[in-house]
């Protein structure tokens, strides 16, 4: 059978290797961001979920970043100041 | 079969199995490939005078950089001829381009497909409709060139139903989505000069879209541009959805719509582009009441709500206006975009090679 040598259209995610934060021990005294991807409700449910965090595990504050679009990814700035100023994350889409 | 990253090597007896070939290495879009063999690749490169690792563009949140081989197989598997790689290549340079942020039009449940609008000597040259049977099937460059956007979109930037494509339903634009504008034969100021390009210059526009809706209206230029502009203003579109209204102070909040106007030129002898789009302008648009029964808006209808008319495009500029389609002067398309313009933009590059 003839043998045929094909260009591969696809590709392949290019991800150098890294390790992740390690886990927080406790939530207490926990600096808390929160990324809005500012589809509806986004809000309704991060703020719901701060408040939450805040009663149950006393977190020591909350600094929030809304992005223009949902569908944008978030500007960089933004991701290192929340690097900078948080201890966790959370990232919530609405609909 | 055996593979390296940019290879497979293969074997078979005859065209049927040649076909299966594609199908079993999940390259497809559901119909038949054209093998992308490495010396079919490599004409087509030479065609365009293209090197094969020349970045054509990078799509940074799922990790990948689009080469120009890349782009080359699967216009072979689309079915292009080697001479449409040029308008394959810049159209995928405008949807890799930020402002296009291919991300969310590919990945969206808005179920976008990818309009390219090709202008300039390149669309006589290449045979590319911009006539009868406009959106139809029945011509190689159109559909082949379209087609091969989005096996770009599907091979080389992830974009597969079930995973990054979470389209709700789609359109049958997904399959092949290209057309030309008539611009020699019509007094209209070309799309892409509009666009900042000269008049001999070649390019291609692509913009993240929802399906052509056809108007059906005959008469006056002002009683067709009346019907394009209700048809345009009607509830369910991106552009009537929130998110996108009531925002009047940040335009970008807002999308941009294509409006395709078929027929003689000289029944709008006594209008220019400009002139259509500011009527258009003015007339897409939809009371406070309306969007409140659709509940784009939150809250009691005031009674006045009827009367309080919100325009749904954010400036004459944001309509892409199009020369194309049949002679007969009684159908049009309206184009709504998939999304706002903070969420995708239209592009345009030069084709050039």
């Amino acid at each position: 059978m003839p043998e045929y040598t094909l260009l591969n259209p696809t590709t392949e995610p290019l991800i150098a290797p890294f390790d992740g934060a390690p886990r927080l021990p406790t939530l207490a005294g926990a600096r808390l961001g929160i990324i809005d991807d500012s589809k509806r409700n986004a809000d309704v449910l991060l703020e719901e979920l701060a408040e939450t965090l805040r009663t149950r595990y006393e977190i020591a504050g909350v600094q929030w970043h809304r992005k223009p679009s949902a569908s944008r990814p978030a500007d960089p700035s933004a991701i290192a100041a929340l690097a900078k100023d948080c201890d966790a994350v959370v990232i919530a889409i609405g609909d | 079969m055996t593979q390296s990253k940019n290879t497979v090597t293969t074997h078979w007896d005859d065209i049927f199995d040649a076909v299966e070939r594609g199908y079993e290495l999940g390259w497809t879009d559901g119909l038949p490939v054209i093998p992308p063999t490495t010396d079919r690749v490599a004409a087509f490169l030479a065609a365009a005078h293209c090197a094969p690792g020349e970045i054509i563009g990078e799509l940074p949140e799922r990790r990948r950089i689009i080469t120009a081989d890349k782009v080359a197989a699967n216009a072979v598997m689309a079915g292009c001829r080697p001479e449409y790689l040029t308008v394959v290549l810049a159209a995928a340079a405008a949807m890799l381009a930020p402002e296009f942020n291919l991300v969310g039009p590919s990945s969206s449940m808005g179920g976008a497909a990818i309009l390219a609008i090709v202008n300039g000597p390149i669309a006589q040259e290449l045979n590319i409709n911009s006539r009868n049977n406009l959106f139809g099937p029945g011509n190689r460059a159109n559909a082949t060139i379209g087609r091969a956007l989005r096996l770009v979109l599907m091979n080389a930037c992830a974009a597969i139903p079930g995973l990054f494509d979470r389209s709700v339903i789609g359109h049958p634009g997904k399959y092949t989505y290209c057309i030309a504008e008539a611009d020699t034969e019509t007094h209209w100021t070309p799309l892409h000069v509009e666009r900042g390009f000269p008049p001999g210059q070649s390019a291609v526009t692509v913009f993240a879209a929802e399906g052509p809706r056809q108007v059906r209206s005959v008469g006056r230029p002002d009683a067709i541009l009346y019907a394009i502009a209700d048809v345009a203003s009607s509830l369910g579109t991106s552009l009537s959805t929130s998110g996108s209204v009531g925002d009047p102070e940040q335009g970008i909040r807002q999308g941009e719509i294509a409006v395709t106007i078929a027929g003689s030129s000289s029944l709008w002898q006594d209008w220019s582009k400009a002139d259509v789009r500011s009527y258009l302008h003015a007339h897409i648009r939809r009371s406070a009441a309306d969007l409140k029964r659709a509940q784009v808006f939150a809250g009691e209808i005031e009674p006045a709500d009827e009367q309080n008319y919100l325009t749904l495009i954010p400036s004459p500029d944001d309509i892409l206006l199009i020369f194309a389609g049949g002679e007969e002067s009684n159908m049009s398309s309206v184009i709504p975009s998939w999304g706002p313009k903070v969420a995708s933009a239209a592009v345009t590059k030069e084709i050039n090679r």
